[in-house]
């Protein structure tokens, strides 16, 4: 049984990208046969938080556009064998691409793969509506500040009226400190916004913002918190219950977190 | 794009306005944009008014096929001439309030979605900061209510708003706008808005059967 799972946002800049890209490694360390679609055409970034952008020959244009047949475009991860990216072009634009030839693409890919995350453009004009319309399930990211959720709160109805209802949640970038002091919203006011279901919580992290430099995902990195929160999603795709790590800065408990690795 | 076309609720119901300027085609394809966006939320069997000297015959029959696939009726009406219209036309036009129908809601209300009805709303769930609800009759919210709600859109100024946590950012009522404090709190008990001496009031109320 096959996925097609799309992460999207609305608003650009809250960890599309990086959360596609973790989860893609994830994935792929339990073993599972993933793609990985970049669809934000003309500003791709996927292949360079993967360190692929050296491997690139063709694109998910010239797949769609029938010029090469979807295997030769696919992009292998140097460690994961079964991590594949296929990139999108960085000339043509979001119009290069339509809803058919999405679907198209994807049920070829369905044959091969376990999951096929589709990487989802900033907004919600064509290049949305294009990303999504393949798509089972949907993953909506969003960060604890008032025009992020304002944003997820208009893509879930957007999700909504495309009639996919498999709709979950993460949050990305908590700065723990700053909920606690209540200069951020916390996770009950995102909940009662939102109503859908947490699948995420993922701290703010400065091993994000170093690995990504690096192409190296940090779900990779056993010290780093944010790593062990992409973990944990991946485990709850895959359908476990986990619970959610809480946050304490510094404490006993954190660093203890930090040596053991969970 | 600017837009050339535009509902609005007045006194003799929904109104479709149109950009004096804009040429047909372009009328055409927002007025699909805005049907396809507003899916089901006219209810079904909506009249919609348009103006009669804006529009050629031919123009006006296939704007009615285009609001017919969505059920809902286009009437040209001459509203210069309003007052001439037979008396007949008048009584049904009062007798509407009495049969309006409710429309039920059931789910959330999000940012960006708008809801428009000749008669009243009840939504079990949460109308959601940037939604927008617009009743000819009354809106009850059986959730917190975030956005914004016209009750009485077409002048019945007697209509009312009920919200378990009314949170809205604007009331509106009528001809009447209030807008929230700026620094709102979520409020404990339900309440109900209406006008009272020209002016939108909140009070506390208790909702039938619960406790």
């Amino acid at each position: 049984m096959s996925e097609v799972i799309v992460i999207t946002s609305g608003k650009g800049g809250v960890g599309k990208t990086t959360t596609t890209a973790n989860l893609g490694v994830g994935l792929a360390e339990r073993g599972k046969k993933v793609v990985l679609i970049d669809t934000d055409t003309g500003l791709r970034n996927l292949d360079l938080l993967l360190g692929l952008e050296n491997r690139i020959m063709y694109d998910l244009i010239d797949v769609t556009e029938g010029r090469v047949a979807y295997k030769k475009a696919l992009v292998r991860h140097k460690k994961y064998d079964t991590l594949y990216l296929l990139p999108t072009s960085q000339v043509k634009d979001k119009m290069a691409v339509n809803e058919e030839q999405l679907i198209t693409l994807c049920n070829e890919l369905r044959k091969e793969f376990d999951y096929i995350l589709i990487d989802c453009p900033a907004g919600i004009e064509q290049g949305f509506k294009t990303a999504i319309a393949a798509a089972d399930r949907a993953i909506v990211v969003t960060m604890p500040e008032i025009s992020a959720v304002r944003d997820a709160d208009k893509i879930i109805g957007e999700l909504g009226r495309a009639d996919k209802e498999d709709i979950e949640l993460i949050v990305n970038r908590i700065r723990p400190q700053m909920v606690r002091n209540g200069d951020m919203l916390d996770m009950d006011d995102i909940d009662e916004i939102l109503s859908i279901k947490c699948i995420g919580q993922v701290p703010d992290d400065e091993l994000v913002v170093t690995s990504t430099n690096r192409g190296e995902p940090v779900i990779t990195n056993h010290n780093s918190l944010a790593g062990q929160a992409y973990r944990n999603i991946v485990g709850r795709i895959c359908g476990e219950e986990i619970p959610f790590m809480e946050f304490l800065e510094d404490g006993f408990l954190v660093k203890l977190r930090r040596v053991f690795g969970w | 794009m600017s837009e050339d076309v535009m509902f609005k609720g007045s006194r003799v119901g929904l109104q479709l306005i149109l950009n004096e300027t804009a040429n047909f085609d372009n009328i055409r394809e927002q007025l699909k944009k805005k049907l396809e966006s507003a899916l089901n939320f006219f209810s079904e069997g909506t009249i919609i008014k348009v103006a009669a000297n804006r529009l050629t015959q031919e123009q006006e029959a296939e704007l009615s096929l285009l609001f017919k696939r969505y059920g809902i009726t286009l009437q040209a009406v001459d509203f210069s001439r309003q007052k001439e219209i037979s008396t007949k036309q008048e009584e049904i036009e009062i007798e509407i309030p009495g049969i309006r129908e409710t429309t039920i809601i059931n789910k959330t209300v999000r940012g960006g979605q708008e809801i428009i009805c000749n008669g009243s709303v009840v939504v079990q769930g949460n109308v959601n900061p940037g939604a927008k609800i617009i009743a000819g009759g009354n809106i009850d919210i059986q959730g917190v209510c975030r956005g914004i709600v016209h009750a009485g859109a077409f002048g019945d100024s007697n209509a009312f708003v009920i919200a378990d946590h009314m949170m809205a950012m604007q009331i509106r009522i009528a001809e009447l706008i209030a807008r929230a404090p700026d620094h709102i709190e979520k409020t404990k008990c339900t309440e109900r808005a209406f006008i009272r001496d020209e002016m939108i009031v909140i009070e506390p109320v208790h909702r039938l059967g619960a406790g």
